[in-house]
């Protein structure tokens, strides 16, 4: 719409081109004949500035250009865009104006969306708990958000343009730095992520992870990374693993309680049979006729005997270790089985029942941590046998620990002859502190449970067709060359 | 009286131990005490071997695969042995040493074995196992000299004891009171005493 005005209060027009309907609802003839002003219809809340900055140009006799609201007829309010300048003055050296003004509505609406928009990304980029870097093609840091600041230390006026790989320790610089490269090669890489060191300026390390991607839309290449702090995590996590392994320590030394009877036999007998040889041997010595050769004979079962002992020392220690340092290993599960089998036999024999063992011959060892699935299969194994004495089975009656070798994991079930789990049983199986037994503390199976858990397995159980029961989980099997 | 002569058997050590190893460290202990002995790796291998003429006592260990000692020792008491039983056993094994000793174990001794205390137990045994055969030897020879008593002379015996004066056994039985006499020596003769004292002694073991 064009127009010529007179730069007075609410500007009436003297013309006004025939695009004012459009843009404002009302005819020329009503402006023209200044029944509406101009400034009627422009917003109330612009209308100060329009006039400051109409009034200050034409005082200065310069064009001038504004951006303001008006209200339509209909009670619309659109955005307008004016271009004027002073082309007259009357007499009383009022200005005349002369101008244009055009309807930015749809420009303004998207320049309005996009500045939300930015508002918004920013505002969850400041509130992410995550870490949000960006980094230039060089790998200086452009942006350092609030949790960046907070994880790492550094404000963002430390940071800047500094190199992205300060936010490891030194020794691992090199490796990131390759990372990144590659990551920047790789186009997919969202959702993946990538855990390493991070290194606070206090010069603390930490574990973190990040994930990486590029920002699409600029003209120099630019990659936002996201870094998350571990630290909580791992310390959740190692606190999880320290009570389970806590509680698979005691139910250990309370295994270990309950077969008292049977370790004590087991090393009584070596020390009766050096007690007596010791006792046979003074007496040979005190004839008057001393019979070296017996004596000798005497000395040497003495000291096989206390080897014996013990060995049977050695197999309790496996039992009643603990085991913060151990990690998971690769080994043999016929080698984990006849461990464990030693130790069990400590049970059977004063029991009257028999281990049978039935072992798939693989190039294939499992990754576990030794000496927890032992207890495990040690925990089977004594319930089997308890379940065997709760249904009266024969003396010598056979307890069966069974390994099946497949292509990449390795079963291992122990099967009793005993009462099998009723429907009734089944259901609180696995609850800790329940118990079948009279003196049973009722946490070997539900440790059991979660030992087995942890090693991303199952523990489950199924009745046999002819009587018993048998426990089978599955280990993920390591090819790896045996000495 | 005069009783029956000493017994003539050896008396041995019957070992029942499933360890090699202390089955022959208690052999090598008896050996060097000049104890003979003979050793049995199961319950079942002795009870395969024995017969009523074993002498001597047993040393069971308490706790074996197979026949435990104590379904041995009633086996045994079925088979009515008299051989005395040391028990041995291990720790924690105590329900089972009092149920042993009410079935009549002499001894009941705890690994590690006190050796002395062993040696002890077992002369012990051997001498309880001797008393045991030799009265049961002179409770035979009882029997035996019982059985050549003739009709009369039985009649006699047991009136005798009844303390009935000879006249009146003669009054009873029908007979002179010198025929009573005489069938009371004959039966002092045949069962060797001298004193009526000892004559109703032996009575007394004969009911």
């Amino acid at each position: 719409m064009a127009y010529r005005c007179l730069n007075e209060s609410h500007w009436p027009m003297d013309f006004v081109s025939n695009g004012c309907f459009d843009l404002c609802g009302y005819h020329r003839e009503e402006i023209e004949s200044k029944r509406v002003l101009w400034g009627d219809f422009t917003h109330p809340d612009d209308i100060d500035e329009v006039d400051r900055l109409v009034s200050r140009a034409a005082n200065n006799r310069i064009p001038f250009e504004v951006e303001y609201r008006i209200v339509t007829k209909n009670g619309e309010i659109k955005w307008v865009w004016e271009r004027g300048r002073v082309v007259d003055e009357t007499n009383d050296g009022t200005a005349i104006l002369e101008g244009f003004i055009t309807d930015i509505t749809s420009k303004k609406m998207s320049e309005n969306a996009l500045i939300h928009a930015e508002a918004y990304a920013q505002a969850i980029v400041e509130s992410a708990a995550e870490a949000v870097i960006t980094i230039n093609k060089d790998g200086q840091i452009e942006s350092f958000n609030r949790a960046a600041q907070t994880i790492f230390g550094y404000s963002l006026v430390e940071i800047f343009h500094a190199n992205c790989a300060q936010l490891v320790p030194p020794s691992q610089r090199y490796e990131f730095e390759l990372a990144l490269n590659s990551h920047r090669a790789t186009r997919t890489l969202a959702g993946i992520e990538f855990e390493v060191t991070g290194l606070k300026k206090t010069g603390e390390e930490f574990p973190i992870n990040y994930s990486i991607a590029k920002i699409e839309a600029v003209e120099e290449d630019k990659y936002v990374m996201l870094i998350r702090d571990l630290s909580r995590q791992r310390k959740n996590e190692r606190e999880l693993r320290e009570q389970r392994e806590l509680l698979a320590h005691t139910d250990r030394l309370n295994t270990l309680g309950e077969m008292a009877a049977g370790i004590a036999h087991e090393i009584n007998q070596p020390l009766t049979a050096i007690s007596m040889r010791a006792q046979s041997g003074l007496r040979f010595l005190k004839n008057t006729e001393p019979n070296l050769l017996r004596v000798e004979e005497g000395l040497n079962m003495i000291s096989s005997q206390a080897h014996r002992a013990g060995a049977v020392i050695q197999r309790i220690q496996l039992m009643a270790r603990r085991q913060e340092y151990r990690r998971r290993e690769s080994i043999d599960p016929s080698l984990l089985i006849r461990e464990i089998h030693e130790f069990a036999q400590l049970e059977a024999q004063s029991r009257d029942f028999r281990i049978r063992l039935n072992l798939c011959s693989s190039p294939l060892n499992v990754f576990c941590d030794t000496v927890q699935i032992q207890q495990v299969v040690l925990n089977l194994l004594r319930n089997g046998m308890d379940s065997m004495s709760a249904a009266n089975c024969q003396r010598n009656t056979e307890i069966v620990v069974q390994t099946e070798c497949y292509q990449r994991t390795v079963k291992i079930s122990v099967i009793d002859c005993g009462t099998g789990v009723s429907d009734e049983l089944a259901e609180q199986l696995y609850e800790p502190f329940r118990s079948t037994k009279d003196f049973g503390m009722g946490i070997g199976l539900s440790i059991s449970r979660s030992i087995i858990t942890a090693h991303e397995s199952k523990l489950s159980f199924s009745n046999n067709a002819t009587s018993g029961a048998t426990f089978f989980f599955t280990l993920m099997g390591v090819t790896e060359p045996r000495q | 009286m005069t009783g029956p002569k000493q017994t003539k058997h050896i008396q041995h050590v019957y070992i029942i131990d499933d360890d090699d190893a202390v089955r022959s460290a208690m052999c090598m202990l008896f050996e060097s005490e000049n104890i003979s002995y003979v050793a049995f790796s199961s319950g079942n291998v002795f009870l395969e071997n024995y017969d009523s003429t074993m002498s001597g006592c047993l040393v069971l260990d308490i706790r074996m695969p197979g026949l435990s000692g104590l379904e041995i020792q009633k086996q045994l008491i079925i088979l009515k042995s008299v051989l005395p039983i040391i028990f041995i056993s291990g720790h924690g094994d105590l329900p089972m040493a009092v149920k042993a000793m009410r079935r009549g174990a002499i001894n009941f001794l705890r690994k590690p074995i006190n050796e002395q205390e062993l040696l002890d137990g077992i002369r012990e045994a051997f001498e309880q196992e001797s008393g045991v055969r030799q009265e049961q030897h002179s409770q035979e020879q009882l029997y035996k000299q019982y059985a050549l008593l003739t009709q009369r002379e039985r009649q006699v015996l047991s009136l005798v004891t009844n303390g009935e004066t000879n006249k009146a056994i003669a009054l009873e039985l029908g007979i002179s009171e010198r025929t009573v006499e005489v069938h009371r020596s004959h039966v002092m003769t045949k069962f060797e005493v001298k004193t009526l004292a000892q004559l109703i002694r032996v009575a007394i073991t004969l009911e």
